[in-house]
């Protein structure tokens, strides 16, 4: 039972980072490689400032979102006006670029050794120690992820997301100032991925740079795609998928490393298999230019 | 001065990746992500043979970089090639091709373990020391090597007929195809070509310094760098770039702390794509058409 | 009052002059039609003047206001529509939502007010019904839940010019508004035309084919190589030898 609770918070965590990338991917036809170092840039700063600031759990998840909001800015205001393919290169310097933070920054971060001991979340005197809380709270943040990107799709603002996606020139001919349209996703992404990493570092206590590389990003981009693109719930399938895929694995007796391996395999020949038959995947609506 | 020799020897690495990438991308306009474990398959099908199976060490090499070759063109014949029929976009290639990459990648962590192997055998060379300079044999064979197969692939682009056609479809896939240039041919070619150049890397680069199974995707990452910034399809540019990453990593090293070579080489792509994103020797992307 | 002119624009692709020290002044009402053989630079006019090419030198005034260096999305908000050429139309959503996109003044497109819904329902509402109308206007309301890629050729012109009018837009610049269609939908687009004026629509467009020209242009601008050779009513310009030979030409 304990370990079937697991592996829903797990879902409920990378549904909240597939949906916000989807936003980007499926909703603006832009994709990015960096969405782990966002994850890692929550995850570090919640843990960072519940262990050393003493900082509660609502207010760390508050500033991880705020930094990455910042870094997000920062990072795709002269990069995004990049052409497609490399703006997607620019994104792999910058998921790079912060995972050697997370790696190398040893006095702030403690590098390969990570953060252990990060407190149990309290939420106005709601302790939350079980993993039955933890699936309520871990619910929460799906659900409201889930509401914000779908109130942004539906609006006018994901309409014109979805005409940047297709023709962005058409866009700036009807007065759409897509720069800024496209800088706004990057950051409510980036916040949203965030915060699925502060949920992930109360969730387990302790953090370290490997579960940000760039392979974490590209897993995530798998979900998106296998589930399917441009779909509300197209990432949550695919999230639902990956996730239990190596928990069957590992609860049927496989080590860990191995079960790792063979979903990467699995989704890594997935991937090709959806590129090749149904680029929108299972029940997305957009297959990226096909 | 000890740190331009190493920063040749990593260059050197970079040159013959990035030569295939670059080929392979003027020829195909899309980023092909799995060079990396083309590079990486070369090395451990060379370990197969020498290590597992004990054949001799040029045998086993002979093999290896004919495993990467085959292994790049089965790539395009039976992934490639059917998405261009169905006129993917560029970003479904470049999914396709990092699906690829991760299926491989774990197959081979899944093989042999992640940790680092070899199939030198006997001590680690000290090296020789010239005019105060400490290099060891296989550093000068890559150094040697890859300039050699460098000038070869030049030479052949320029002079010789399949490597005109080769730049004639690069330049205009279209207008080649009416003059009655086999596409699909002059792009097998190409990632023969690519890919081999792939393999000699790989074997090189483990003779120096062991392989892991990630070590393809770092060195293509690199690669990659070195073509962005030298300019895209210009060998002398990829030269100049790979050499100025060299440089930089190794002075950084020198300077800072080797924990932040692989940063500094993202810094200084996403310098080039902010402020010349056309590298060095290339040509100006073209933006958008109207 | 509005003046929408430009004064010595220059640009040139390699060694390609596309324009050739370009002045002109738009007229403030009627319909211009802008003329000339195949590279004379008109589309490279109208893009300079859309802001979507940077010319090499010269300025362009919209009201007094510099607009020469403007971004197109700031431009096309001053009250500046354009079509295009190769038709250009977000083909994998519906004709109703194409429409909906060009709407000015959406609040709904700020990302805040998307969020907390305060009167995005009714602001909706408002321009779907104006949406509506226009597509009545063009006869294609019973398309308008169809992908726009279903609609023929000649309807996604329709389609096109029903979003430039959406947008509000004071002046209207058409790149080759009747070209490649049926005969019918073209003379639907020419009345069409032929209306805005009279609703305080300036409209400018791009043209080879004279008859058309003739059948609702009130003044005719005539471009080569990059200059412009002649203006005038269109009983007079097109009367002269030396325009018709450099179409014959």
């Amino acid at each position: 039972m304990e370990y079937l609770l697991h592996v829903l918070i797990l879902i409920c965590i990378y549904a909240v980072l597939t949906v916000s990338l989807d936003l980007l991917a499926g909703h603006m036809g832009i994709l990015s490689v960096a969405h782990a170092a966002f994850y890692g840039l929550g995850a570090y700063t919640s843990a960072l400032t519940a262990v050393y600031l003493g900082v509660p759990f609502l207010g760390g998840i508050l500033v991880g979102m705020g930094i990455a909001a910042l870094v997000s800015f920062v990072v795709s205001l002269p990069s995004i006006r990049l052409h497609d393919d490399y703006f997607i290169i620019a994104t792999f310097g910058f998921q790079i670029i912060l995972f050697s933070i997370f790696n190398n920054w040893i006095d702030l971060t403690r590098g390969p050794l990570g953060i252990p001991g990060i407190p149990e979340p309290v939420i106005f005197g709601w302790t939350i120690r079980s993993h039955r809380d933890f699936l309520i709270l871990a619910t929460i943040f799906a659900v409201f992820a889930h509401l914000i990107v779908g109130c942004i799709v539906r609006s006018p603002f994901g309409r014109v997301l979805r005409a940047i996606r297709e023709d962005e020139v058409f866009a700036q001919a009807l007065g759409k100032n897509t720069l800024r349209f496209k800088v706004t996703s990057f950051m409510v992404s980036a916040a949203l991925a965030a915060s699925a990493g502060s949920l992930y570092a109360h969730y387990i206590t302790y953090i370290d740079p490997t579960s940000f590389t760039v392979m974490e990003s590209i897993l995530v981009i798998s979900m998106v795609i296998i589930g399917g693109a441009g779909r509300l719930w197209g990432p949550l399938i695919g999230a639902a998928v990956l996730v239990t895929l190596p928990e069957i694995l590992r609860f049927v007796g496989l080590p860990s490393s191995i079960a790792a391996n063979i979903r990467q395999i699995f989704y890594g020949a997935l991937l090709v298999i959806i590129m090749i038959v149904r680029p929108r995947g299972l029940v997305g609506r957009y297959g990226f230019g096909e | 001065m000890q740190i331009l020799a190493n920063a040749l020897v990593s260059a050197a690495g970079y040159l013959l990746v990035g030569v295939g990438f670059s080929l392979i991308y003027t020829s195909t306009r899309f980023f092909h992500f799995a060079h990396g474990i083309v590079l990486t398959a070369g090395a451990y099908v060379t370990f197969i043979l020498k290590v597992w199976s004990g054949f001799p060490l040029s045998i086993s090499i002979f093999g290896g970089i004919i495993a990467s070759t085959l292994l790049g063109i089965g790539m395009e014949w039976n992934i490639y090639r059917p998405l261009r029929r169905r006129n993917a976009s560029p970003t479904i290639l470049l999914l396709a091709s990092l699906g690829i990459y991760a299926a491989l990648q774990a197959l081979i962590s899944l093989t042999f373990g992640s940790g680092t192997k070899t199939f030198r055998s006997g001590v680690v060379p000290t090296g020789l020391l010239i005019t105060g300079i400490r290099v060891t044999g296989p550093q000068i064979a890559i150094i040697v090597i890859s300039g050699a197969c460098c000038l070869v692939v030049w030479l052949l682009l320029r002079y010789i007929r399949v490597g005109k056609m080769i730049r004639a479809v690069a330049c205009d896939p279209d207008l080649a195809e009416v003059f009655g240039l086999n596409r699909d041919y002059i792009i097998r070619v190409v990632f023969l070509i690519g890919s081999a150049l792939a393999g000699i890397a790989g074997v090189l680069l483990t003779y120096d310094a062991d392989m892991t199974p990630m070590m393809g995707f770092r060195v293509l990452l690199m690669g990659m760098v070195a073509v962005i910034i030298g300019g895209i399809g210009e060998i002398p540019g990829i030269a100049l770039g790979a050499l100025l990453l060299g440089l930089a990593q190794h002075l950084t090293a020198w300077w800072f702390s080797s924990r932040w070579q692989d940063a500094i080489v993202f810094v200084i792509l996403i310098l080039f794509l902010l402020v010349r994103p056309q590298g060095f020797l290339g040509k100006p992307l073209r933006k958008t058409a109207i | 009052m509005e003046t929408f002119r430009c004064d010595g624009l220059c640009k040139s692709f390699g060694g390609v002059r596309a324009l050739a020290d370009v002045s002109l002044q738009f007229p403030l009402s009627g319909i211009t039609a802008v003329i000339g053989p195949n590279g004379a630079g008109k589309t490279t006019l109208l893009n300079v003047l859309t802001g979507f090419l940077r010319s090499d030198a010269g300025r362009c005034f919209l009201a007094d206001r510099e607009i020469t260096h403007l971004s197109p999305h700031r431009i096309a908000r001053l009250g500046v529509a354009r079509t295009f050429q190769d038709l250009r139309l977000i083909l994998q959503v519906s004709v109703l939502d194409n429409v909906l996109l060009a709407r000015p003044y959406q609040r709904g497109e700020n990302l805040i007010a998307a969020l907390l819904r305060f009167g995005l329902a009714d602001e909706e509402a408002r321009n779907r019904e104006e949406a509506m109308r226009l597509l009545r206007l063009f006869g294609l309301e019973d398309m308008a839940n169809e992908l726009a890629a279903e609609l023929s050729y000649g309807q996604q012109k329709l389609l096109t010019l029903a979003c430039g009018l959406a947008t509000e837009a004071r002046i209207l610049l058409l790149d080759e508004p009747v070209a490649g269609v049926h005969p019918s939908i073209a003379s639907r687009i020419l009345d069409l035309l032929r209306q805005l004026p009279g609703n305080e629509k300036i409209v400018i467009f791009i043209e080879h084919d004279i008859a058309t020209v003739r059948q609702i242009a009130d003044l005719v601008v005539v471009m080569d190589e990059g200059r412009i050779i002649a203006q005038g009513p269109p009983h007079d310009v097109l009367e002269r030898p030396e325009i018709m030979e450099v179409y014959l030409a």
